[in-house]
Order: C-alpha cells, then sequence, then structure tokens
C-alpha cells in the first residue's frame, strides 16, 4: 500500500483518509461505504452536488477531506457543477468521478480539469480501491 | 388557461407564413363499398381538409367501414342511388371489387360527376396501403430514433444496480454473517429485478406499432407510462412535474401511438426547460370534448416558427438531436384519431401543446372504474 499514508486520527481511531462519496442513489453510496471502510478510509456520504458542498464546507472536512469520489447525473447541483465548484475552492482535493454513463468526451474534459479518475460503474472494489490510494498519493503530494 | 392558438385540425390548411390564398371549395367524394378499402380510404380521406366524404354505401349492413364512417360522423346510405343523388357531386369512388357495381353506377352517375372503379381502384387500394404502411415505417423510424437519446438514461439506470450486484457479491465472497449474507442476497435479487425492468419498459416501447389496433386509452396511465419512458432520454431529477388529472380519461386510438406521442411531447417540453422547470400534465373531459395539456416554464417557441414546427423535417435542434419528424408524426397519430393539436407558446415563459378528441363513438369521454 502506499507509502503517503496520511493516517489520521478520528475518535481514537486511525485510518487511512476521510472519503466523501456525492451519489443520489442510496445503494450505491452503501456497497463504496462497505468497500472503502474495509480498506480503512472513513467515509461520508452526499446525496447531490450541493449537500456534498455542504458537507465539504462543514466543520473540520475544509481540511481533513482527503478525496471526493462524485456522480455526474444527480438533481440540484449535478455533478459537473459541483466538480467545478471543488476545483476552484478545494482545488488540492483529488476527485474520482464514478458514473453510470460512459462518456468519452465527458472523461476527457474533466480529466483536463484535473479530475485524477474516471470510473464507469460497475466497477470492482480492488479497482476502486486502487484509484482512491492513487488519490491519496495525489493528496499527499499536494501537501509538500 | 390562455387560448390555444394556432389550432391544426388539417394538414393542408397550416399557415405557411405567407397570406393564404383563398381555400377552393371541397371535393365532394362518396364511397361505395365499406369493407377493408372503403374503410382504408376513409382514414386516409377524412384527414385531408379539402375533401369533403359525402356518404358510404354498402349492401352488407354490417361492414367494418360503416362503423369506421359512424365514428367519423360520415353519412351512411341504405341505397346507392340515394347517395348519387347528392347534391354537387365530384368524384365516386367504388371500393366494392364487384364488376357488376360499376355499370349500376355509370347508369346513375350524376352530370359533372367522376367515377374510379375497376382497375382505377384497384390501384387506389394499393396507394391507400402503401400510405398507411409508410406512415406507420415512419413512425417507427422516429421511435427508434429517439430511443438513440435513452443511452445516458439507460445506462444510468442499467450500471447502478450493476454496481450495487457487484459491490455485494464482492462483500458476501467473504463475508461471514449469516443474516448479512441473507439480507445482502436479497438486494441482489431486488437490483436484478429493477434491471429487468428497465429492459421490459423499452422493449416493450420499441416494438413495432400494430396496425388499426385503437381501442379505449386510458390517458392518465398512458401519460405516466410516458414519464417513465421519456426518463431515459431526458433527466428529471431537478423537474417539478404537477399531475392535474381528471380520473378516468379515455381517448379511442392506438395504444403504442398514443405513448409514443406522449413520450415526444414530455420529452420536448423537457428539452425546453433544459432540465430545470415545472412540467404539467393535463387532462380534462367534458361535453364529449377530451383534453390533453402538456406544459412546460421553458424558452418558448418564437411566433414565426410555430407555424412550421408541425412540418416534417423542420427542428431547432442541433444536428444530429432531432429528426425534425417528432411533432410531424404526432400530428399525423392525432388526426389519425380524429383529434386535433395546438400550440400555445410565449418566449421566456413556456409552451402547452394541447391535444383535442370530440367525443365520437367513444372517444372523448370519462368511465367509470370498474
Amino acid at each position: 500500500m502506499s507509502e503517503f499514508k496520511s493516517g489520521f486520527f478520528i475518535g481514537g481511531e486511525s485510518t487511512n483518509g476521510r472519503v466523501l462519496i456525492v451519489d443520489d442513489e442510496p445503494d450505491i453510496r452503501k456497497v463504496v461505504r462497505m468497500t472503502l471502510q474495509k480498506a480503512g478510509y472513513d467515509v461520508l456520504e452526499a446525496e447531490n452536488g450541493e449537500k456534498a458542498i455542504e458537507t465539504i464546507n462543514t466543520g473540520e472536512n475544509r481540511l481533513l477531506l482527503d478525496v471526493i469520489i462524485c456522480d455526474i447525473r444527480m438533481p440540484k447541483v449535478n455533478g459537473i457543477e459541483a466538480i467545478a465548484y471543488f476545483r476552484q475552492n478545494y482545488p488540492r482535493v483529488p476527485l474520482i468521478v464514478l458514473t453510470g454513463f460512459p462518456d468519452t468526451d465527458m472523461a476527457t474534459s474533466l480529466l483536463r480539469q484535473g479530475v485524477v479518475d474516471y470510473l464507469v460503474k460497475p466497477v470492482e472494489g480492488e479497482k476502486l480501491k486502487a484509484s482512491v490510494a492513487r488519490a491519496m498519493e495525489q493528496r499527499e503530494l499536494a501537501h509538500l | 388557461m390562455t387560448t390555444i392558438l394556432p389550432i391544426i385540425s388539417h394538414p393542408r390548411s397550416e399557415c405557411q407564413g405567407i397570406e393564404p390564398a383563398p381555400a377552393p371549395p371541397p371535393m365532394r367524394v362518396v364511397i361505395i363499398g365499406a369493407g377493408r378499402g372503403g374503410t382504408a380510404l376513409l382514414d386516409v380521406l377524412h384527414q385531408i381538409g379539402t375533401i369533403e366524404i359525402v356518404g358510404i354505401f354498402d349492401q352488407n349492413s354490417s361492414a367494418p367501414g360503416l362503423k369506421r364512417a359512424q365514428e367519423l360522423n360520415v353519412p351512411i346510405y341504405d341505397r346507392v342511388a340515394d347517395l348519387l343523388k347528392s347534391q354537387g357531386l365530384h368524384l365516386v369512388m367504388d371500393v366494392t371489387g364487384d364488376p357488376s357495381m360499376e355499370s349500376v353506377l355509370r347508369e346513375q352517375l350524376p352530370t359533372g360527376a367522376d367515377l374510379v372503379s375497376g382497375q382505377a381502384s384497384r390501384l387506389l387500394w394499393t396507394l391507400v396501403q402503401h400510405e398507411s404502411t409508410w406512415q406507420t415505417e415512419l413512425l417507427h423510424a422516429e421511435k427508434l430514433a429517439g430511443i438513440g437519446s435513452f443511452a445516458a438514461g439507460i445506462a444510468h439506470d442499467m450500471n447502478n444496480p450493476l454496481q450495487l450486484i457487484l459491490g455485494l457479491a464482492e462483500n458476501l465472497a467473504d463475508e461471514v454473517d449469516l443474516d448479512t449474507v441473507h439480507a445482502q442476497a436479497r438486494d441482489i435479487i431486488d437490483a436484478v429485478k429493477r434491471t429487468t425492468a428497465i429492459c421490459r419498459d423499452l422493449t416493450s416501447y420499441s416494438r413495432r406499432t400494430s396496425l388499426r389496433q385503437d381501442c379505449l386509452v386510458v390517458v392518465n396511465g398512458k401519460l405516466d407510462e410516458a414519464l417513465k419512458i421519456a426518463r431515459y432520454a431526458v433527466a428529471l431529477q431537478d423537474i417539478d412535474i404537477r399531475k392535474l388529472y381528471q380520473p378516468d380519461v379515455v381517448v379511442k386510438g392506438n395504444q403504442d401511438e398514443l405513448l409514443h406521442v406522449f413520450v415526444n411531447l414530455i420529452t420536448n417540453a423537457v428539452q425546453a426547460m433544459e432540465h430545470r422547470g415545472t412540467l404539467t400534465l393535463e387532462t380534462s373531459a367534458m361535453a364529449g370534448t377530451t383534453l390533453v395539456r402538456v406544459s412546460d416554464t421553458g424558452c418558448g417557441i418564437p411566433r414565426e416558427l410555430q407555424s412550421l414546427i408541425f412540418e416534417p423535417f423542420f427542428t431547432t435542434k442541433p444536428p444530429g438531436k432531432g429528426t425534425g419528424l417528432g411533432l410531424y408524426n404526432i400530428r399525423n397519430v392525432i388526426h389519425r384519431m380524429n383529434g386535433s393539436i395546438g400550440v400555445d407558446s410565449h418566449i421566456g415563459r413556456g409552451s402547452t401543446f394541447t391535444l383535442t378528441f370530440h367525443d365520437e363513438s367513444g372517444a372523448g369521454e370519462s368511465i367509470t372504474p370498474s
């Protein structure tokens, strides 16, 4: 596993990092949480872009959020709008897109905007964990 | 609700954007024979504004065309002689297929009227069949072209349950708690059921429309079904949907075609709102008239384009995004149902499409639930 792990403490427990999953489908949030928690991550959830922006602006999340995993097609503030907000206001927080729709043009555009990975559902747990680990490395590098 | 302008009731009477020439008097036509040929003729001629069907005759009082004539308010005659005495006839169309009828008709043919019979009649029948097939094919082609735009919605609705299934299956591989195993197995089964429902909806929608399968269609249910299909084409998450349904409204028509009409109108409405706004679906039936309204709070249609939107191949969408056949096909379907379609639109405020069906033997009424 990565040597750049931040390993901060929450409630006395060490975690590999704090990840926010933004998806309007509770089922998706549930399985991503399950996979990442098993891998030692602290997982937060938001059901749309608006809630995600609220979450990142709340308390210690401003500083301690390590990675955001974001869907595209969501109500209220959609993924594209939310990603634009995160890139502008939290440029050091790496973003992973996890979407149901493979769209090459959108993927290219988002990767150009600095998104770490563009994953298309269904994605295997190992691949998701590898992607989050890569994002964590980027997060660590951003702190150097 | 504001006045509906313009009401388009006949394909050839639509405004072309220039001062219309005075309409010529309609061609007065009678139909002899109410079998398959007579029925098809009725359906085609009825849609043409410059043709007036004066009446129809058939020796067989249970011929299918007579029932259709009744629905279309075309007078039915018991005797050929009475029908041929009608004033100012231009054309007598013999579609009986009976060689002896031609001579009978020639004897009684009024002055100034022409007779179409024999081989000419057969040619006419072939053309009518061809026209009908062509319109059905066009509708189907446009429907299939539209399904191309469903890709994003289908991918979203298929891949989300697949993600759940994959995630749960991976977890089950090393899960030891039996209760969790049972619960997650049930979740997987539910997710599979949701996925198969998507396939079922789309297979049903994309099937070829069967000819002449008219029945009483429950309009509110059909609108709800259309919403389910339309969400594959357009994102409805940020659309406020208002349903102003009068209970138990029915119209007579082909239910597959009507579903296609509703899907198209809803899709257009959502696209006009750029996926944010209010979509209102309204149904009402009163005094023999049924109204179905689909309204949006979108960009609206410029007044100068409102008379063109029902023309074939007219589209304001960018290349590759629209066939330009959507509203043209809708108008054809509604005309076949003996209804009319009108649009009321204001720039920046939105558009309302109104379908009007008049009570003709069951169409345009409210039913009591059984």
